[in-house]
């Protein structure tokens, strides 16, 4: 079960569209979903962004299953717990997500460099645009890709993939899965049956993933081809278009072996990247975003917590970062109407807990 | 505080640990891999893979690998043979490549 399953985000936008908030947070990891629960309990209508389809960051990509104990108040909580609980404490004020989009551009309304005072304006991959009056970056360590098969570029779109979309659409294919983890394994799963024939290449002998699932694989009638990698891809015209037909795969021992394939899905795991956040103008130091002790980026009106910041001292745990979010947000309230105090008053107040929010 | 690269892997280069790095910051020097420590984010992916159990965190690495602490560091910081300029940051060892040449205590 993943965060999202267990506790759905409340309000999706279709990508595409446009989204009017306050204030935008920029990465769905533990800083960013408890800065939307900041934003949410001072009032402020706020939209969520992540380039994953699913909220936590770092934190649902690489350790879901990790215990963490040095999170405030909690002794040990699962890393999708933590997610869960951090989505829901948010879910109370409501704040709009666009998960799978990647923030890509920053503008002021005009569609220039902003300048203190200006409504930013922050575009994605998908074409959705945000109009918004403040952004808090938690972008951690960046974007998410799939790591990229070596020589496959030619073949993406035409047979190469690097994520399933839709199990159907590999029916009686002949599929070769290249990979040996979790990823891997598990559709390699899923496709047994459904596709024509499924291999699955791997450059060394032993799995990775998790032992009962290559248990359940080897069971079944998957093509196992170990200790090897895939060498090159083939394809030819086929009704006037080109597409991928073979994989040559080379084996340990320098041999050479060709498999029929409809399609190839590789997954080699992710790399992280802050790429597009490098075009907006912050003043950014080896990949980290230098802020003060305000949580202030070099541009107005943008603000910064987590993983993805640097100052002198920093100390790089979720602990921390849900420190600087709270502080980013609440900075960044008064940055959007000077007559708001920085404290935000107590949750504790309200009976609810619901803040600003009871009065907005 | 990141994870570095002992003894165990010169003239092993497994590379299994380069797959799993969601940073990707593990280079290959010639006879051994090499961790930038200033990429690395301590998140662990890529210890359980190693075959020759070479990679640990810095902070719990055996008394016989204790140099190879400094010496990944020295790896990126420090001009190596045939170059002109430390290899630093360079966000990415995919970007870079084979590097080719390793430190003076690796190289032997």
């Amino acid at each position: 079960m993943t965060a999202t399953e267990t506790l759905p985000p409340q309000t999706a936008v279709a990508s595409g569209g446009a989204v009017e908030v306050d204030l935008l947070v920029v990465g769905a990891g533990p800083a960013g979903l408890y800065a939307a629960y900041y934003a949410g309990f001072r009032g402020l209508r706020t939209a969520i962004v992540d380039s994953l389809p699913e909220p936590g960051g770092q934190v649902t990509a690489l350790y879901p299953e990790k215990m963490v104990y040095d999170v405030a108040g909690f002794p040990g909580i699962k890393g999708r717990d933590l997610v869960a609980g951090l989505v829901e404490q948010a879910a109370r004020f409501d704040p709009v997500y666009l998960l799978g989009e990647r923030a890509e551009h920053l503008t002021n309304e005009a569609g220039h460099r902003p300048r203190a005072g200006d409504r930013l304006v922050v575009t994605t991959d998908k074409g959705t645009r945000v109009s918004t009056g403040a952004v808090v970056i938690t972008g951690g360590i960046g974007t998410f890709t799939p790591r990229p098969l070596p020589g496959g570029a030619e073949w993406e779109g035409r047979g190469l993939t690097y994520v399933v979309k839709e199990l159907a659409a590999h029916a009686g294919q002949d599929v070769v899965i290249v990979g040996g983890g979790d990823s891997a394994v598990d559709w390699a799963l899923a496709l047994d049956g459904l596709a024509a024939s499924v291999t699955l290449v791997h450059r060394r002998r032993h799995f990775r993933a998790h032992a009962a699932s290559v248990a359940d694989m080897e069971k079944g009638a998957t093509v196992l081809v170990t200790d090897a990698q895939v060498d090159s891809l083939e394809g030819g015209l086929m009704d006037g278009v080109k597409r991928l037909h073979t994989v040559h795969v080379k084996h340990k021992d320098g041999a050479v072996t060709s498999h029929r394939a409809n399609s190839v899905i590789a997954a080699l795991g992710f790399t992280a990247d802050i790429g597009p956040l490098e075009t907006w103008g912050i003043d950014i130091v080896d990949r980290k975003i230098m802020v003060d002790t305000a949580m202030r980026t070099s541009v107005a009106g943008v603000y910064s917590a987590g993983d993805i910041t640097e100052y002198a001292g920093k100390v790089r745990l979720i602990a921390v970062g849900f420190g600087e979010a709270a502080t980013a947000v609440n900075n960044a309230a008064t940055y959007l109407d000077p007559d708001q105090p920085l404290f935000p008053g107590h949750s504790s107040d309200d009976p609810a807990g619901i803040g600003a929010a009871a009065t907005a | 505080m990141p994870y570095v690269i002992g003894a165990e892997c010169i003239d092993v280069n497994d590379m299994s640990c380069v797959e799993e790095c969601p940073v990707d910051c593990i280079y290959e020097g010639d006879r051994k891999l090499y961790i930038n420590p200033k990429e690395c984010i301590d998140c662990g992916a890529c210890e359980p893979v190693c075959p020759v159990e070479a990679i640990t965190q810095d902070r719990r690495v055996s008394d016989d690998n204790e140099p190879h602490v400094a010496d990944n560091r020295r790896f990126f910081v420090e001009i190596l043979p045939g170059r002109d300029a430390p290899l630093g940051s360079p966000g990415g060892a995919s970007k870079v490549g084979k590097v080719g040449v390793d430190t003076e205590l690796v190289a032997g």
